[in-house]
């Protein structure tokens, strides 16, 4: 099986304090994987840097076959493949649902057209089925403002999608959510993306969530992997681990 | 001594200093009144029959101010980029900012006469010089509307290969419009104020007219001038209101 990243032994301080403490995983391509924790864990941290967005760390980084620099952004070819769900949306106010959306295609078309905003028929035609499949076709013309929250958080996945990334990070997607929107979203992302072939890495500090909706969990605390198992196989034991502080028992510490 | 008083004890000092330090003419205060109505009965009534002159005037005014503003708004835009902290090094964008106020420190009128010294009498140098005066204030503006604007969505086009070409139009460009335009409408409205009285060191515009009918005494004609001045001023003024309300 191929893999979508691999991380060995990530090292990154924030402040003086470690952030992510010698972190090593794999990701196989098609998989969903869910970085379980509580806050301040260091989640965010390492999905921003699989995003190429982080600087200034240590240890190696290869995330679908390119080596990451700690240095330098990666090239635009390869920010295209990593899409990203931001927490906070991090939408245009002024501009519509589609618009937002298609600036998801930003990595995929030539700059200049894009200044000008034209698109291709294949952009707009990805910008279409991204608001079809988050239920947002009625409101794509509808400045993001006026919409709700709810609304505001499918047009940022749709953005994402939009993208067609090989790999999808979402960073703390339905923290914000009550149970039964939290459900529908995280099946809305994991469910899209398996059925594109996408790789999905998402945070959360919900094990229920996590344990359905992921293949496999990797639980993080103060920048450490505590635990990193297949989801089925995700217990009480673990959680209380996470989030209880109770001391790491011999052979609890499931690396594969 | 506690610090107000001293502060209060300098303002004193000021206004003996400039009030009978020298001789400021004060003294004739007294006695102006009657000049003063005699002055503003020459002045009655405005002689109408400049029209043609105070409108030929007004346009070359107003022309200079929308070709000022117009040339303004270009540089404004590459040197608002240039001053970004958020879009430039460090290395670039406080050299910038320093050349900006510089050319903001120096007055509308002593540029045109600059102006007038290198390219000669005429609408030229007034336009000229109203470009230069008002980009060291727009550019600034554009810069600080760019450095105001939410980080997230510019962080969102990056994350999706958008280069800066295209975070600037697609994450910041349409957050800062309303803005740009209200800063760049009120800069109008300035140059047009301002380029009131360029004529008067013969940089072009009805300033012209202004000083030949005060300086030949023909005190009807400059009143008729004055009119239409504050006519012009009054409707940008409307105009500009009724624009910051449309777009917002």
């Amino acid at each position: 099986m191929t893999e979508a990243l691999r991380l060995s032994h990530i090292s990154h301080r924030f402040d003086g304090d470690l952030a992510l403490d010698d972190i090593s995983f794999t990701v196989n391509a098609g998989e969903c994987v869910a970085l379980l924790g509580p806050s301040g864990a260091g989640k965010s941290s390492l999905l921003a840097l699989i995003d190429g967005r982080l600087r200034h760390w240590q240890g190696e980084a290869k995330i679908l076959e390119r080596d990451l620099s700690p240095q330098r952004p990666p090239r635009r070819e390869a920010r295209v493949e990593t899409g990203f769900i931001f927490q906070e949306f991090a939408l245009v106010d002024r501009l519509t649902a589609y618009q937002n959306v298609m600036s998801g295609r930003l990595g995929r078309v030539g700059v200049l057209s894009s200044l000008l905003s034209r698109f291709s028929a294949r952009d707009h035609m990805a910008v279409a089925a991204a608001l079809r499949d988050t239920g947002l076709n009625e409101y794509a013309g509808r400045r993001v403002d006026q919409l709700s929250g709810g609304q505001r958080q499918r047009v940022a996945i749709a953005r994402c999608l939009a993208q067609q990334p090989r790999l999808l990070l979402a960073d703390e997607p339905v923290s914000n959510l009550d149970p039964a929107h939290a459900e529908k979203v995280l099946a809305l992302i994991t469910g899209t993306a398996r059925r594109e072939g996408m790789t999905t890495l998402f945070s959360s500090h919900q094990p229920e969530l996590s344990r359905r909706f992921a293949d496999r969990v990797i639980g993080l605390k103060e920048g450490k992997v505590l635990f990193d198992l297949p989801s089925g196989q995700l217990s009480e034991e673990h959680t209380n681990l996470l989030y209880h502080g109770t001391p790491v028992a011999a052979g609890l510490r499931v690396v594969s | 001594m506690g610090r107000n008083a001293l502060i209060w004890a300098g303002f004193a000092a000021a206004l003996i200093w400039a009030g009978f330090g020298a001789d400021m003419g004060l003294e004739h205060l007294g006695g102006s009144g009657a000049r003063f109505s005699e002055f503003l009965g020459r002045m009655l009534p405005p002689d109408l029959t400049i029209w043609r002159e105070v409108l030929r005037g007004l346009s070359e005014t107003l022309r200079i101010a929308i070709l000022g503003t117009v040339f303004a708004i270009i540089l404004s835009t590459g040197l608002g980029i240039l001053a970004s902290s958020r879009l430039m090094p460090t290395v670039i964008w406080r050299p910038v900012r320093a050349l900006l106020a510089i050319i903001r420190s120096i007055p509308l009128i002593l540029v045109a006469m600059l102006m007038v010294g290198a390219v000669g009498l005429g609408p030229l140098p007034g336009i000229l010089a109203v470009t230069f005066h008002a980009t060291g204030m727009l550019a600034k503006f554009y810069a600080e509307a760019v450095d105001a604007s939410a980080l997230a969505p510019v962080r969102a086009v990056e994350s999706a290969g958008g280069n800066r070409l295209q975070q600037l139009r697609w994450a910041i460009w349409p957050a800062i419009a309303p803005t740009i335009l209200r800063d760049t409408v009120f800069r109008f409205e300035l140059n047009l104020r301002e380029s009131l009285i360029l004529g008067i060191v013969g940089a072009g515009g009805i300033g012209l007219y202004v000083q030949t009918y005060v300086r030949s005494f023909q005190y009807e004609k400059a009143a008729t001038v004055t009119l239409a001045i504050i006519a012009l001023v009054l409707l940008s003024e409307r105009i500009n209101t009724a624009l910051q309300r449309r777009y917002s």
